[in-house]
């Protein structure tokens, strides 16, 4: 019985739609504006959220970080961070002798910006690194042809180096780069090696690197100012398991050669790429806020036509109220026949929201670098959410209809 | 006079038993209006559109209501109709206490007992005279099979088979109004209520459509009519004149 009430609703629904194309087709393009706005909204957070993680992933090992301040996205570091007292390569060796966790520790220098000049060619933009023999192990990233900078090398603090294939393609375009001599921010080195291509992590190439040894980058920097130039000891754990273990056991030994006082906070930063994911995920979660205050108000501005074009039918179709009352509609019945209708009305245009939404995100997907990506529970919410419109908004013009009096209904013209 | 004599008090067994059981007991005829009072307030004025009406109508009566506008007339069409409540007094119909019920309980009422027709047909304009006439079988639960051949067979009542998926301005007035006469009587109310059927028609059309009330009376159907036109009121058997509120006249005529 209940069901027939819902059929002869549904039907009625869809007939007055049917009569009503204009009024109805704009009411259902503001919800789908609506939907679309939160589709396309939550799409590009989902692409972006899974490109990230998937970068991530790309980015090799669950290495740790140790530095002596945090990585601060986005904003400078406080003074009293530039001040702290720097980590050692004494303070890698510490680690390396009593970690139990640790597989490998690299200690590194990282400049931000080199210049490399060879013959007429020059390129300003590869990132200097000084490095131990350890890098290729903790970072998962090796030599492709020649070798890697050896212990004797950093023994010796020698004039060779270790070109990404960045700096190979500016540098030697059409020349064999192995053994050739080039100069690095002014002095001379041997390349020694090239490393294995790496691709790209967000459109930013991972290939842009420079190695030196350690002690030769030491040799030419005395003395270092971050941000320019940073000493990071690099990490990676025995198993994927071992992380969080890693992370106290160095904190530990950090702590006890720094003398941090017991109880006081850490005054260097241990890091691991789950911070990372954490700093994206709360950077995407105030996105997120935004972007979903914007969807909301979106799917107010469609659901209040939808209440616009509920009250003008419940007002046009007075006396039909009137007629059904009159032959036995309760007011249950009158409740149910205008919601419904309103729901169909919003449901439609949740559909192609919905349908929009997910070609424009293929469309981003495939003409733009940004990712864009629907998942199956956002398709569910949207006509969740659509439906819930049409309930809220449909609500106040369906209980005028089924309040009226079917004596006034039935008089008016 | 006649009054006391025609409508004569259904419930004469009931008062034996004494008057404390008299003003609970259910009456034995179809209709029973007791002592009904309507009154709407205009501003600070109180407007008695009815005062202490009563009234009985047995099962296969056909009476007329008639009376000038402003006599009380549709009030009290509304109330027989139970669209409406009295202010005062109670109401019985098929020895349901009408005068005491809520919205809802009015509209299941409307449903199964009182079938009408208006004197603008009142049909769905987009919905085919089948849908329209299977109307009242949705809100009474009636499940779709049931219901298309119900109101098939209301429609064939009415000489209507052929027109059955006809929408309201694809027929003629007399058509519309047999639709909304199938319509009322598909559920088998107790009463067909008629206000001014024949209002919108041409007379040889009213003419139809009154000597189909005359069949449906015949076949044992309850009949009202409402009408200001003494020659429809002078087609029924009894007829109830009001004026200001009150029955000035109920006389048998057949």
């Amino acid at each position: 019985m209940f069901f027939d009430d819902l059929k002869e609703s549904a039907a009625m629904a869809v007939d007055t739609l049917r009569a009503n194309k204009l009024r109805s087709s704009l009411t259902i393009l503001g919800v789908a504006i609506g939907v679309i706005t939160v589709t396309f909204m939550v799409s590009i957070i989902q692409g972006l959220n899974r490109a990230f993680a998937e970068q991530i992933e790309a980015l090799g090992s669950n290495t740790v970080w140790a530095s002596k301040f945090d990585p601060s996205f986005g904003r400078p570091p406080s003074s009293e961070n530039l001040h702290r007292k720097d980590l050692t390569v004494a303070d890698a060796e510490a680690i390396r002798r009593e970690s139990q966790f640790a597989l490998s520790v690299s200690p590194l220098y990282r400049q931000l910006a080199a210049t490399l000049r060879y013959a007429d060619k020059q390129t300003e933009t590869p990132i200097l690194f000084g490095v131990t023999p350890y890098y290729e192990m903790t970072h998962s990233s090796y030599v492709g042809r020649g070798r890697f900078i050896s212990d004797a090398d950093l023994a010796n603090a020698s004039n060779v180096c270790v070109l990404g294939v960045d700096a190979v393609r500016a540098l030697f375009p059409f020349e064999e780069p192995l053994d050739k001599e080039l100069k690095i921010d002014g002095k001379p080195f041997r390349v020694i090696g090239v490393m294995e291509p790496l691709g790209n992590f967000f459109g930013q190439s991972r290939d842009n690197s420079v190695f030196m040894p350690l002690t030769t980058f030491e040799k030419y920097h005395p003395d270092y100012t971050p941000p320019e130039i940073v000493f990071v000891i690099v990490l990676r754990p025995k198993t994927r398991a071992d992380v969080a273990a890693l992370v106290d056991e160095i904190t530990d030994i950090l702590r006890r050669r720094r003398r941090v006082p017991a109880g006081a906070p850490p005054n260097f930063g241990v890091s691991t790429q789950d911070s990372l994911l954490d700093f994206y995920n709360q950077l995407t979660g105030a996105t997120a806020l935004v972007l979903t205050a914007v969807s909301f108000v979106a799917l107010m501005i469609g659901g209040i036509g939808v209440m616009n074009i509920m009250l003008v039918s419940v007002t046009e179709r007075t006396r039909e109220i009137g007629i059904r009352k009159a032959v036995g509609a309760t007011r249950a019945n009158i409740l149910w026949q205008f919601l419904i209708e309103a729901v169909v009305l919003t449901a439609i245009g949740g559909a192609v929201g919905l349908a929009v939404g997910e070609a424009a995100s293929l469309l981003m997907n495939r003409y733009s670098p940004l990712p864009a990506f629907v998942p199956l529970w956002a398709v569910v919410v949207g006509l969740g959410i659509s439906a819930a419109v049409g309930i809220i908004f449909g609500l106040w013009p369906a209980w005028k209809a089924a309040r009226l009096d079917p004596i006034e209904a039935l008089r008016y013209e | 006079m006649s009054n006391v004599i025609l409508a004569a008090p259904p419930q004469t067994a009931a008062l034996d038993h004494g008057d404390l059981l008299a003003h609970d007991a259910v009456p034995a005829s179809l209709i029973s209006m007791r002592d009904i009072w309507k009154t709407y307030q205009m501003g600070a004025e109180e407007v008695h559109a009815l005062r202490g009406v009563e009234f009985d109508v047995h099962k296969g009566e056909y009476l007329a209501i008639i009376g000038p506008s402003g006599s009380g007339k549709s009030t009290l069409m509304n109330l027989i109709g139970c669209l409406d409540t009295p202010t005062r007094g109670r109401y019985w119909i098929n020895g349901k206490l009408v005068s005491e019920m809520n919205d809802d309980e009015l509209a299941r009422i409307r449903n199964q007992e009182v079938g009408f027709v208006f004197q603008t047909f009142n049909l769905l304009a987009r919905a085919s005279a089948l849908h329209n006439v299977e109307l009242p079988l949705i809100y009474a639960g009636v499940g779709s099979a049931e219901r298309h051949e119900k109101a098939r067979q209301s429609l064939t009542a009415v000489d209507l088979a052929d027109r059955m998926m006809h929408r309201p301005n694809e027929l003629s007035g007399g058509q519309r109004q047999r639709v909304a006469i199938a319509r009322a009587l598909v559920n088998h109310p107790s009463i067909l209520l008629a206000d001014e059927p024949t209002g919108a028609l041409d007379s040889a059309t009213s003419h139809e459509i009154m000597n189909l009330f005359e069949r449906l009376h015949a076949e044992g159907n309850t009949i009202i009519v409402v009408t200001h036109e003494p020659d429809i009121a002078a087609r029924a058997h009894r007829i109830i004149s009001i004026r200001d509120g009150h029955i000035e006249r109920d006389e048998r005529t057949k």
